[in-house]
């Protein structure tokens, strides 16, 4: 039999036991156990953000946590992101401005900004780039995002709405 | 069969973890970023792994002594977040900044970093004199770093480093890379003196240049005791040259890392680089009036900015992209690739895989029912090989099993004996007499010569000649969501395929000439798709996914993991492009011989098509009259290559861009004014004598070029002296459509449906280029309803008509003429059905945003909402109008030639450092002049995207092969352009009038980004360093070198 460990987590604010495999990856412990697929898988080896979420409030490789290393953490997904009111403002902010094209690094790149809007709330746009240094988008050439980032910093200035 | 898994092992204490460690095949792990890595380069995994995250000792950042004691478990990002640590010890704050990106920081830790050996810190830790804790079995110890890494021991376990600082320090810290940010590193240094009245009393210097890092004992022996100013900085920089460590590898050698490793710390500790101030370019002040262009953002178009239907739910993670669907009892399928470049199959042995319980099926060349052969243009592919294989990434199997491990596990037990053919890995010798043949047809795959007037006699009477041999990359599509999707049999026996693709209708023909099924048995479903760029035109795992479904009866999904798709995906066509260019004494062109040599791949795809029009292109917007231009496309065995947005014209840029240059510099005569001279005028014949449309704006670009504020920006060494700054431009002139010869059919519907929703029915795919937007745009603009009354309904064989490819800027064309086409009939038609119904004449009636109103009315207010039409009348009578036409050609048929061109000007702005030779992009502005724009912000999206793809193309970008291989496996070594490469700043312009006359309405922009950026780029850094690179990406190395000839 294939090794398996015992594992207690937070997600999206529910409190998950499992008897995974230890190796088992935490993107594909979301996508294709408990199918969710807001987070994405590109590369696999944490050169891209795509398949980002929220560990502890910090963002990490969904791609590189392994399920043995999630006993007792709390991980938010994309899917998660309801309940985060400066994401929902990042979000309409990124909308707006039409931030994205195809849309699959949106989700990685909506949580690296997150992250960083949670620990600081009015970055400048340096402190936006290097945020999303480990976010690859093919697309837009990243200008719109920033454009977006900036936007939401200037709402949440302006307050949460209630 | 069952594999033994991996035991997780979470011991308390240090001792603890020692004991557990001597055991044997197991791994100490705290962050575990590298592990996984490791795996996917083939690293045997532990049977166990020692987890010491719980290990408190090893935890926390406190001071100790006049230093600090960071736990070995401090993750990176908590050093990055620690304010003592940014604050007394910047140099290391620095360097972790430098190191992976902010999420892997996350989760590595210090102790990772350092036990690595190789980790980007290690050159900041030893010019910080740190040390180590140290477990062993032996028992704990402080170790100096430095003498730490020269021991090597490997049964130690690092507690903790130790750092001191040095708050009056004088220090610096370069870590070089591939890219600009999250990169491999390439040369990492630290340095850092302390003085004492004046003197030196402490020097620090470290460096690694690919390997590990060492101090440089003897650089630091001629600082000490020196007064700063007395530095022999010429001496120091010789010196670091001798001791630097460096290796020499396929991404850099090891002469370019020792002197990137001199450079940087002879400047970073003060010292200068050698000075050169070249200006070929001599333009330095806008001229003229730029034409009536708008500069498309956001806040300057105002109410013509409209958000993109798809772009929230995207954002969200709530759209459903085909590789993200999942279905309780759906099959996971598996593609067998060959792994060996070159081969002849032996024989293909699947009874092991098909008795692994949980596999439902495996498929091989004899599952075949129709022809083993696809191919857009030339059908010499196979679906899966079964007499040799041509690249590693061929397909010989696929398996279905009931999850991903199974079928990975079925994967490894299909037996294939190859015997292994000589590989063919260079166009060039590909097409030597006595070449191994990769395809029995020969290595040929096809030529195009073309002549006008006699240019080797016009070369003997010009006043200036430009030749150069210019050399352009295979490039990854790199779309974030790799190829894949699902398969099922209906229960109507219909054969659905949900995969990515670029034209739907072409993916059925061909799958149904493989399957051997009638064509009305297949629904191809290839919307949405997570980019494209061209990669997805061809076919990619449908095949397989077909196959699977149809011999198991199940849905089956199969979504090919990046490193795969790196093996297995389409790339650009790499180029050697020969170009000799004369002109008279005045700059006027006189004659131009191309010969280009183009790396087919191991199968044709697109590649003659793709070569057609780099030739087409061969003189750019400019009249040549004698003309000699061949090409040849080789089979080799390096990947398969293709379709590429820009389809060869970009690369034809690059050279002809360049040789402009190049002459204007010859004859001492301005860029703008060289471009001028030769530029075509508006309505006369094409390049290749054909017809083109009306809406010309060549000399509108030039103009807008000639007028842009960026030649007023500061030029030559900058300010701190360590990098070069230099402007260039490029025309970009692209054309639209698949062109004369092949069959291009275009249409689309519109329809009332059920709910009141005007559906617009394209066959055309949302890839992210905006097509859902850019036909809400046409179809509202067209009916004067509104967008939110219309839905598309694309990229769907069951649901929508041919509307042709996704590709070749072909599709803004499609929706605005289907739009334009079916309007007036479809709504005459839902006005006379109103009118019906209202008692009204339809001639009072009018369409407006939600429905209905009352013709010349200003109230706005509805008479009847679209909902109510569609309710009150009979499905079958609900109005609709279809169109179909073949897209705008021209009139040339000896070759294949566009009718339809779109135009404009690039100027890109950039930094050149003088330490790494790396080129850094400060601006990039596009002047585009494509007709009115359908969407604005589509518009601008495929501007700036096209434009960073293209500097990424120039610059980083390198899907280079030895000997048929890869070098870059995945997205840590190849490197797509990242947020810190992007330029500092982008400008969009459009130009958006048309010609009175002109029938052709909206040009397709998805190629005109990308069409000048290589050459504005090469222009602007041969403006900074007085050469033009002829072979990208650029090399930095080759950088340094010409920045160094023109200090000489």
């Amino acid at each position: 039999m294939s090794a398996e460990i015992a594992i207690t987590f937070n997600l999206n604010g529910c409190r998950r036991a499992l008897a995974v495999p230890a190796e088992l990856r935490l993107i594909d412990l979301l996508r294709d156990h408990f199918g969710m697929t807001a987070a994405k898988m590109a590369c696999g080896i944490g050169r891209c953000g795509a398949c980002s979420v929220l560990m502890d409030d910090r963002a990490v490789n969904g791609c590189l946590v392994m399920s043995w290393q999630l006993d007792g953490a709390t991980i938010i997904t994309p899917e998660g992101f309801d309940d985060l009111p400066e994401a929902d403002v990042l979000r309409e902010a990124l909308a707006s401005e039409n931030a994205f094209q195809c849309g699959y690094c949106a989700p990685g790149i909506t949580v690296a900004l997150t992250a960083l809007m949670l620990e600081n709330p009015a970055p400048d746009e340096s402190q936006i780039r290097a945020a999303l240094e480990g976010n690859i988008c093919r697309c837009t050439g990243y200008h719109s995002i920033i454009r977006g980032a900036l936007a939401a910093v200037e709402a949440l200035a302006r307050g949460i709405p209630t | 069969m069952t594999e033994p898994g991996l035991q997780v092992l979470r011991p308390t204490s240090v001792a603890e973890a020692l004991s557990l460690a001597g055991e044997g095949a197991s791994q100490l792990v705290a962050g575990g970023t590298a592990l996984q890595l490791g795996w996917a380069k083939g690293l045997p995994k532990p049977r166990r792994l020692i987890d010491i995250g719980r290990i408190a000792c090893l935890k926390g950042i406190q001071p100790a002594g006049d230093g600090f004691r960071i736990g070995a478990l401090t993750t990176l990002g908590a050093m990055e977040r620690d304010r003592a640590i940014g604050e007394n010890l910047p140099l290391l704050a620095a360097a972790v900044r430098a190191t992976a990106g902010p999420a892997v920081r996350n989760l590595g830790t210090l102790g990772g970093n350092v036990a690595g050996l190789m980790g980007c810190l290690l050159p900041a830790l030893l010019a910080s004199d740190a040390k180590l804790e140290i477990a062993s079995p032996a028992g704990h110890a402080v170790v100096p770093l430095a003498q730490w890494l020269a021991d090597t021991p490997s049964a130690d376990l690092i507690e903790a480093v130790i750092v001191r600082p040095q708050p009056t320090a004088r220090w610096t810290h370069r870590k070089v890379g591939l890219r600009a940010a999250f990169t491999p590193s390439v040369a990492g240094v630290a340095g850092l003196v302390e003085t004492a009245y004046d003197r030196i009393t402490v020097a620090r210097l470290a460096a690694s240049g690919g390997g590990q890092a060492a101090r440089l004992g003897r650089a630091e022996a001629l600082l000490v005791g020196r007064r700063l100013q007395e530095i022999d900085w010429a001496e120091l920089h010789a010196a670091i040259l001798e001791e630097a460590p460096a290796i020499d590898d396929v991404w850099r050698s090891e002469r370019y890392r020792r002197s990137v490793v001199a450079n940087a710390l002879v400047f970073g500790l003060g010292g200068k680089l050698s000075q050169g101030a070249p200006s070929p370019c001599r333009r330095t002040v806008p001229s003229g009036n730029p034409p009536a262009e708008i500069l498309v953002s956001r806040s300057e178009i105002g109410a013509r900015w409209h958000q993109r239907p798809d772009v929230a739910p995207k954002i969200a993670g709530r759209l459903e992209y085909l590789t993200d669907h999942r279905e309780p009892a759906m099959l996971v399928g598996r593609i067998r690739r060959a792994g060996i470049p070159h081969a002849r199959i032996v024989c293909i042995d699947t009874s092991a895989a098909e008795a692994l319980p949980g596999v439902a099926a495996v498929v091989t060349h004899r599952d075949i029912a129709g022809s083993n052969a696809f191919g857009i243009v030339v059908q010499d592919q196979p679906a899966l090989c079964f007499d040799k294989v041509r690249y590693v990434g061929d397909a010989v199997a696929a398996v279905a099993a009931v999850d991903m491990k199974t079928a990975e596990r079925a994967l490894a037990l299909v037996s294939v004996e190859y015997e292994p053919l000589p590989i063919v890995s260079d166009p060039q010798q590909a097409l030597a007499a006595g070449a191994e043949l990769v395809h029995a047809s020969g290595n040929l795959q096809c030529s195009f010569e073309f002549t006008r007037g006699d240019a080797a006699a016009t070369f003997a009477k010009a006043a200036h000649i430009v030749e150069a041999v210019y050399e352009t990359p295979s490039q990854m599509h790199g779309f974030m969501e790799t190829e894949g999707g699902y398969a099922f049999v209906g229960t109507d026996g219909t054969l659905n395929v949900f995969a990515g693709g670029q034209h739907g209708r072409r993916d059925r023909m061909q799958l149904s000439r493989i399957l051997g099924m009638p064509q009305e048995q297949i629904r191809v479903v290839t919307s949405p798709t997570g980019g494209a760029f061209g990669g997805k035109d061809e076919l990619t795992v449908q095949p397989a996914l077909a196959l699977l479904a149809l011999k198991t009866g199940r849905a089956v999904r199969l979504h090919l993991d990046r490193a795969e798709s790196v093996i297995a995906g389409t790339k650009r066509n790499a180029m050697r492009i020969h170009m000799r260019t004369a002109c008279d004494p005045e700059g006027r062109l006189l004659a131009q011989q191309v010969d280009v040599i183009a790396d087919a791949g191991a199968y044709a795809s697109l590649g003659p098509g793709v070569l057609e029009t780099a030739l087409e292109h061969a003189c750019g917007p400019y009249v040549v009259p004698n003309v000699l231009s061949s090409g040849r496309l080789a089979y080799t065995n390096n990947g398969v290559c293709g379709a590429f947005r820009g389809f060869g014209a970009n690369q034809m840029a690059f050279a002809v861009e360049c040789q402009l240059d190049r002459l204007a510099e010859a004859a001492g005569i301005d860029i703008i004014e060289i471009r001028r001279r030769n530029l075509r005028e508006p309505g006369t014949r094409g390049h290749l004598g054909q017809q083109v449309a009306p809406s010309e704006r060549l000399a509108e670009m030039l103009q807008a070029a000639a007028a842009d504020p960026i030649w007023a920006k500061p030029r030559g060494p900058s300010f701190d002296g360590c990098e070069t700054i230099g402007v260039g431009m490029a025309m970009n002139y692209q054309g639209n459509g698949l062109g004369t010869l092949p069959p291009d059919p275009a249409g689309g519907a519109l329809r009332l449906a059920a709910d009141g929703m005007i559906e617009a029915l394209y066959g055309l795919d949302e890839m992210g280029q905006g097509l859902l937007t850019s036909v809400k745009a046409a179809v509202a603009g067209a009916l004067g309803c509104g967008r939110d009354d219309v839905r598309p309904v694309t990229g769907d064989t069951a649901a929508t008509p041919e509307s042709g490819s996704s590709t070749a800027s072909r599709g803004t064309h499609v929706v605005w003429r289907v739009a334009a086409v079916a309007a007036p009939a479809f709504a005459r038609d839902l006005l006379a059905a109103a009118g019906q119904l209202l008692c009204r004449e339809a001639g009072t009636l009018a369409l407006a945003p939600g429905g209905i109103v009352e013709r010349h009315s200003n109230s706005g207010s509805l008479l009847m909402s679209f909902a109510e039409l569609a309710e009150a009348l009979p499905p079958d009578r609900l109005p609709a109008a279809a169109v179909s036409f073949e897209f705008p050609k021209s009139d040339y048929l000896e070759g294949n030639a566009r009718l339809i061109f779109a135009f404009g000007a690039t100027l890109a702005r950039v930094a050149v450092s003088r330490i790494t030779g790396q080129v850094r992009m400060l601006e990039l502005h596009q002047h585009t002049a494509a007709g009115p724009m359908l969407d604005a912000a589509a518009y601008l999206g495929q501007i700036e995207g096209g434009g960073v793809q293209g500097l990424g193309f120039t610059l980083t970008e390198d899907a280079a092969m030895r000997d048929g291989r890869y070098l870059a496996g995945n997205l840590d070594f190849y490197m797509l352009p990242s947020i810190a490469d992007t330029p500092e700043s982008l400008a969009t312009f459009a130009l958006e009038d048309l010609d009175e006359d002109d029938p052709f309405g909206p040009r397709g922009v998805g190629e005109l980004g990308i069409g000048a950026v290589t050459p504005a780029i090469v222009n602007a850094i041969a403006d900074a360093t007085g050469a033009w690179p002829e072979r990208i990406p650029v090399d930095p190395e080759w950088v340094l070198d010409a920045l160094q000839r023109s200090a000489a």
